[in-house]
């Protein structure tokens, strides 16, 4: 930084001068003699530079960092429902494909065969057969429901709901 | 020093990397990098909301909000402009925004802040003190527009040129003196109607 004598003698010269400015920030001597001789260096002495949030600055840039991981957070819990979207609709097309392809199966197969003559139990079974059969199941997003038998003291599993959205949509 | 030692040397050590760099590196979604860049801007950034608004709660919250702005608009900003130019207009749309509110809300001038001095004082004429400035200027600073009261602060205490405050705001360089002009012709006027013994020292000018 600059001595007294040489902001003085470059106050009169150029007031807008760094050197001249970092010296009227920081000398109070100086700052009286430059409001005598320039008013309106009055509010320059103040300056800008190395203010300090209360608190400091460590606990100001945590609470940002905080506030960004949060928004972040919201931010991804906002995208999810647009994957939803998308997966419930390539289901429906499945769904809607399947049903189309069935649909255009009987409708064919109707025309060579009357309907009535066809053996449901066999249909029903042609139909399991094509299906993967899933013995045991894990997964840290599945919710799992059994439910029991109907018969009375048969503690035996009939029916095991699993709903989870990692599974494939034809399973 | 041999010649093919002193090339062993590196010419930059441990530089840190500029702000369009860092700027990358958060685009590439390092995190702490924008921790970097919080921490680097964290006092300019405040000192300017100070500046403007005049109160350090005020400043630090509305501070914050900048940054969080920042962060969900970084994706915008061209690389081929100067950071802290494009920083600074978000910080004074922010503050900006802020004050009008805040006007709007108080509508009035808060005059609670007139400075006590002592018959000692008087005797011994104006010492500066800087203290002492800084509220005198939060004081009478009130009558000033929002964006007049920006412009000060950046030309006055910020040492910015009128032809940068004027890309920072989006506005012609004219504008931005004429802003000034009057900022300067309003703050006599209240530091003579006020602070006559400040006053004084506008007296020959």
């Amino acid at each position: 930084m600059i001595h007294c004598e040489s902001f003085r003698t470059r106050f009169g010269v150029n007031a807008d001068d760094p050197a001249v400015l970092e010296h009227l920030r920081a000398c109070d001597r100086c700052l009286d003699f430059a409001a005598q001789q320039d008013p309106d260096v009055m509010f320059r002495a103040l300056g800008g530079a190395e203010m300090m949030p209360p608190g400091g600055v460590d606990a100001f840039v945590d609470d940002v960092m905080t506030q960004v991981r949060v928004r972040s957070a919201e931010d991804t819990v906002h995208a999810r429902p647009e994957q939803h979207w998308a997966r419930r609709l390539a289901i429906a097309a499945t769904i809607a494909a399947g049903v189309t392809g069935a649909a255009f199966f009987y409708s064919s197969d109707s025309t060579i065969t009357p309907a009535v003559s066809r053996p449901v139990a066999a249909v029903a079974t042609k139909t399991f057969a094509t299906k993967p059969v899933v013995e045991s199941y894990e997964s840290q997003n599945a919710t799992i429901v059994e439910v029991p038998g109907e018969e009375a003291g048969n503690d035996d599993v009939k029916i095991v709901m699993i709903f989870d959205e990692n599974l494939p949509a034809d399973l | 020093m041999p010649a093919d030692l002193r090339l062993m040397i590196p010419t930059t050590p441990n530089v840190e990397p500029d702000d369009r760099k860092l700027v990358e590196t958060i685009r590439s979604g390092d995190a702490d990098a924008f921790e970097t860049l919080v921490r680097r801007k964290t006092t300019k950034v405040y000192a300017l909301c100070y500046r403007i608004i005049g109160n350090a709660e005020d400043a630090k919250d509305i501070s914050q909000l900048v940054f969080l702005k920042l962060w969900e608009n970084l994706g915008k900003y061209d690389p081929q402009y100067t950071f802290d130019t494009w920083l600074y207009r978000m910080v004074t749309n922010v503050a900006i925004d802020f004050m009008r509110n805040k006007q709007s809300r108080e509508n009035a001038v808060n005059s609670n802040l007139r400075l006590v001095r002592t018959a000692a004082d008087a005797e011994q004429g104006v010492v500066v003190q800087r203290k002492e400035i800084e509220n005198v200027f939060n004081d009478i600073a009130n009558v000033l527009s929002p964006k007049q009261k920006t412009i000060f602060v950046m030309n006055q205490m910020e040492d910015l040129p009128s032809a940068q405050i004027a890309k920072i705001l989006g506005c012609r360089e004219s504008t931005v003196r004429n802003h000034l002009f009057n900022a300067r012709k309003l703050m006599q006027e209240q530091l003579q109607k006020r602070y006559p013994e400040y006053a004084q020292l506008w007296r020959d000018k």
